[in-house]
């Protein structure tokens, strides 16, 4: 385990090393002058001059990647192009907003899409089954931003039940919770149907297992049989999907932060990249990747640790 | 005391159990609806530099207005724009063409013990703004001389006629404590050192910022006990927030605006601040494919300016007869050389000897810009040329007509384009003088007569004169055949209809001003 821990954790930090460069290079590649983007055309040259100096454009290139590669290698992410405020703190404003709506998304859609999936593999073809098939496909098929607006005009501008911006009171649990409602409905609600499909397979395909045919055959009851055999196996692939489906719920969380116009990570680089505020943009995007490689490695561990046969496949 | 081991077939236990719960639905909170006293608005995004030498403009400009003394403010008459004394002053007056006395009243007091607004704060403050981002705004400030502890006279280095509007009302000439800004090391960023205000001024990064009433402020209270801008960058998510009644008042984009000229919800009330912005179409005039003035005269007869604000703007903007905007000083009403005349622009094409024309558009890459491109390709169609539409990022358009930036001016050869500025005509008229050619005259035409009526709008302070002047500098724009004059687009506001709301002609909005209707 340790062995494949080693080698798990080198090929994340390769991955993270691998993004940096790009991102750079794709900055790089951005047309027009950065400080005419940055700063607007009719910036005073004092300004100009200033921000250039700042942001080391004035430097050839070669230089300034290998001051960008110092700084994420020590963890300094910059400063704000405008305040000069740190960009690791100000991250650390948005990111936990960010979490909590994934988590909660998450959440949700995990109490609701395993069951609704357990239950359909239960009794394949049953009515139950094929509803459950159609919800789970439509969910999937809807894009999280359209369910946001349509949430938000149904439930917030329409009927006025539920807030339509911000992220509550601070302090105040239960208002901030009242504030989740909407934005973590809209990005887990794919979720339900992506789990559901993917707990329905995956207990159809261990329900037809020897070992299955076995327990029945001993006479264990079918509760004991589904719950306690046959899903247990089956959620592995579930938890792998959930890691490897984070990068898309960061996106999700991205436009609903947006339309919710919640404080996070996602709008947080969206705001930076309408400003221009390009120091912002790379530490957020790195720090997003880094958080999308961490789950994904969370992810894989776990399942070398519960199936001992994944740890000698890498 | 048990002791706890997450084993393999536990933690598969608890998924299956986790698994199997179901789904425990909350019952939502409804939402009311805020105090009487408390203004709900929308900001754009965070404010980033509050001082006024060093910020981006905008929602700095607003915290500004509601913090920090100004000696004068934005009036409106119909619509006409003007200006008037704060009352942080009790005098404010020109007294040569170059001397401006002001008195500041008495008893103002500055936050955190900083002690008596003095006319020194004057002083500091604007002779402090010539060497910052903003200093352009204060060329023609040569000291300001004080003459007592709240008297004192702006002393310019040229008659400057727009001083009062463009420097004086707007956020460049907010006037700061001097200790205060000193002992914050000489410029601040994201809070005030000291406030002179009604409003004191808060903010949580990326949730809001918050005025809450000053308690050392002697001046006239506003209506509203706290002013609350919930940052919600989209100006659609705060469409949405105003019709779900989170919001007492926002920025309305042209699409929304002509949907609401059919439906607007319950109880709202929509006003227009000001049109300072015109779009036109360029044509460079030193391209070989435009060097020929007829050319350029047929296309301005060919483009149907009314089908591009009803196609590509809703019918939301007023149509545009020059540079200058819709109640300034200088603003036209009607074109001179040209209207919307297929037959006489395929006249001016056969007279010219050109045919077979291809022309390229270059624009940049938003829906009303793109629509503006396809309805100006298929006028231009109908009188022999074909045009190519390049649409543009923000970084590569606003460089193309610079000479400093690379060739592509060179071959830079239709392009549509939108200023904004402040409401006095010189800001329009000054990127078309001789001097800008390469920079910011893209047209590429010079004319010393325009330049010799910039300088004299510059110093004139009769209003009729500067009327002639600057419609004689539109009229000599237009005759170079080089402009399509499009549209003046709006600032509007959405609003309770139980709030009057106060905005500058430039949009931003005056929170103080605000009251019930």
């Amino acid at each position: 385990m340790i062995a494949y821990l080693l080698k798990r954790l080198g090929l994340s930090v390769a991955v993270i090393c691998a993004v940096a460069i790009m991102l750079f290079g794709l900055l790089q590649l951005i047309p027009g002058d950065p400080v005419t983007i940055a700063l607007g055309p009719r910036a005073s040259p004092e300004a100009v001059q200033r921000y250039a100096e700042k942001m080391h454009l004035d430097e050839p290139v070669w230089m300034q990647f290998a001051i960008f590669a110092r700084n994420v290698a020590t963890g300094d992410l910059g400063v704000d192009v405008f305040n000069d405020r740190p960009v690791a703190a100000i991250i650390g404003e948005r990111i936990g907003f960010t979490l909590v709506l994934i988590g909660t998304a998450m959440g949700w859609a995990v109490l609701l899409g395993m069951p609704l999936g357990c239950l359909a593999a239960i009794r394949p073809g049953s009515w139950l089954d094929r509803i459950t098939g159609v919800l789970s496909v439509g969910t999937i098929a809807v894009p999280s931003f359209l369910v946001s607006i349509w949430a938000l005009l149904i439930f917030s501008v329409n009927l006025r039940w539920l807030p339509a911006i911000g992220s509550g009171e601070p302090g105040d649990i239960a208002d901030q919770a009242t504030h989740l409602i909407l934005p973590a409905f809209a990005v887990g609600l794919s979720w339900v149907g992506y789990l559901a499909r993917m707990v329905r397979a995956s207990m159809l395909e261990v329900m037809g297992e020897t070992y299955i045919r076995s327990a029945r055959a001993f006479g264990l009851t079918e509760r004991k049989v589904v719950y306690g055999y046959a899903l247990r196996v089956a959620i592995l692939p579930t938890i792998t999907l959930i890691g490897m489906g984070f990068g898309g719920l960061i996106s999700a969380a991205v436009f609903a932060e947006i339309i919710f116009a919640r404080p996070g990570l996602g709008k947080l680089i969206f705001d930076s990249v309408m400003a221009r505020n390009f120091p912002v943009v790379q530490g957020a995007v790195i720090v997003a990747t880094s958080l999308y490689i961490f789950v994904v490695l969370f992810a894989d561990l776990l399942i070398a640790w519960l199936d001992p046969r994944v740890r000698d496949a890498l | 005391m048990n002791n706890y081991k997450l084993s393999r077939r536990g933690f598969l236990a608890s998924g299956v159990a986790l698994g199997a719960l179901g789904l425990a639905a909350g019952r939502p909170t409804p939402v009311f609806a805020q105090q009487d006293s408390v203004l709900r608005l929308r900001l754009d995004g965070d404010n980033k530099i509050l001082d006024p030498g060093y910020m981006i403009g905008g929602t700095e400009v607003e915290a500004q207005k509601q913090c920090l003394p100004f000696l004068a403010q934005y009036t409106r008459d119909g619509d006409t724009f003007g200006w008037e004394p704060t009352y942080y002053v009790t005098k404010l007056e020109q007294r040569t063409p170059t001397e401006i006395d002001f008195e500041l009243t008495e008893g103002l007091v500055w936050s955190n013990g900083y002690g008596p607004l003095k006319a020194s704060d004057v002083k500091y403050s604007y002779e402090r703004m010539k060497g910052t981002d903003w200093g352009g705004y204060f060329d023609a400030l040569d000291h300001v001389e004080v003459t007592g502890d709240r008297t004192g006279t702006i002393v310019l280095n040229k008659p400057f006629a727009p001083f009062f509007m463009v420097t004086l009302c707007h956020g460049p000439g907010a006037i700061l404590c001097e200790k205060a800004v000193e002992d914050a090391g000489g410029k601040f960023t994201t809070s005030f050192p000291a406030v002179c205000g009604p409003y004191t001024y808060d903010s949580v990064p990326g949730q809001n910022a918050t005025f809450t009433l000053n308690p050392e402020w002697t001046g006239p209270k506003p209506a509203y006990d706290k002013v609350v801008l919930n940052v919600i960058s989209e100006v659609k998510a705060a469409e949405l927030a105003f019709e779900a009644g989170e919001i007492d008042c926002t920025e309305l984009g042209s699409d929304t605006l002509a949907r609401y000229a059919t439906q607007q919800p319950e109880g709202s009330e929509i006003t227009t601040a000001g049109e300072l912005q015109y779009m036109w179409m360029g044509m460079n005039t030193e391209h070989p494919k435009l060097q020929n003035k007829t050319v350029r005269q047929a296309i301005q007869h060919a483009i149907d300016v009314d089908s591009i604000l009803a196609g590509a703007f809703s019918g939301t903007s007023a149509k545009s007869h020059g540079i200058v905007c819709p109640g300034l000083i200088g603003h036209r009403d009607a074109n001179k050389s040209y209207s919307y005349d297929p037959a006489k622009a395929q006249q001016l094409m056969a007279e010219s000897g050109e045919s077979g024309l291809t022309l390229s558009l270059r624009t940049l890459n938003t829906q009303e810009r793109m629509l503006t491109a396809q309805i100006i390709q298929a006028n231009l169609a109908v009188i022999g040329i074909t045009v190519e539409i390049l649409p543009l990022d923000s970084g590569p358009f606003w460089e193309m007509g610079m000479e400093s930036a690379g060739d592509t001016w060179k071959d830079l050869q239709l392009w549509t384009m939108r200023f904004a500025g402040t409401p006095d005509p010189y800001e329009a008229a000054q990127w078309f003088v001789s001097s800008q050619v390469g920079i910011w005259n893209w047209e590429r035409w010079t004319d010393p007569e325009y330049d010799r009526l910039y300088d004299e709008g510059l110093a004139e302070t009769d209003p009729a004169k500067r009327d002639e002047i600057y419609i004689r500098m539109q009229d000599i724009m237009e005759e170079t055949g080089a402009y399509v004059w499009i549209n003046h687009e709006p600032e509007v506001y959405i609003h309770d209809a139980d709030i009057e709301i106060s905005a500058a002609p430039s949009g931003e909005l005056d929170y103080r001003r605000f009251k019930p209707a």
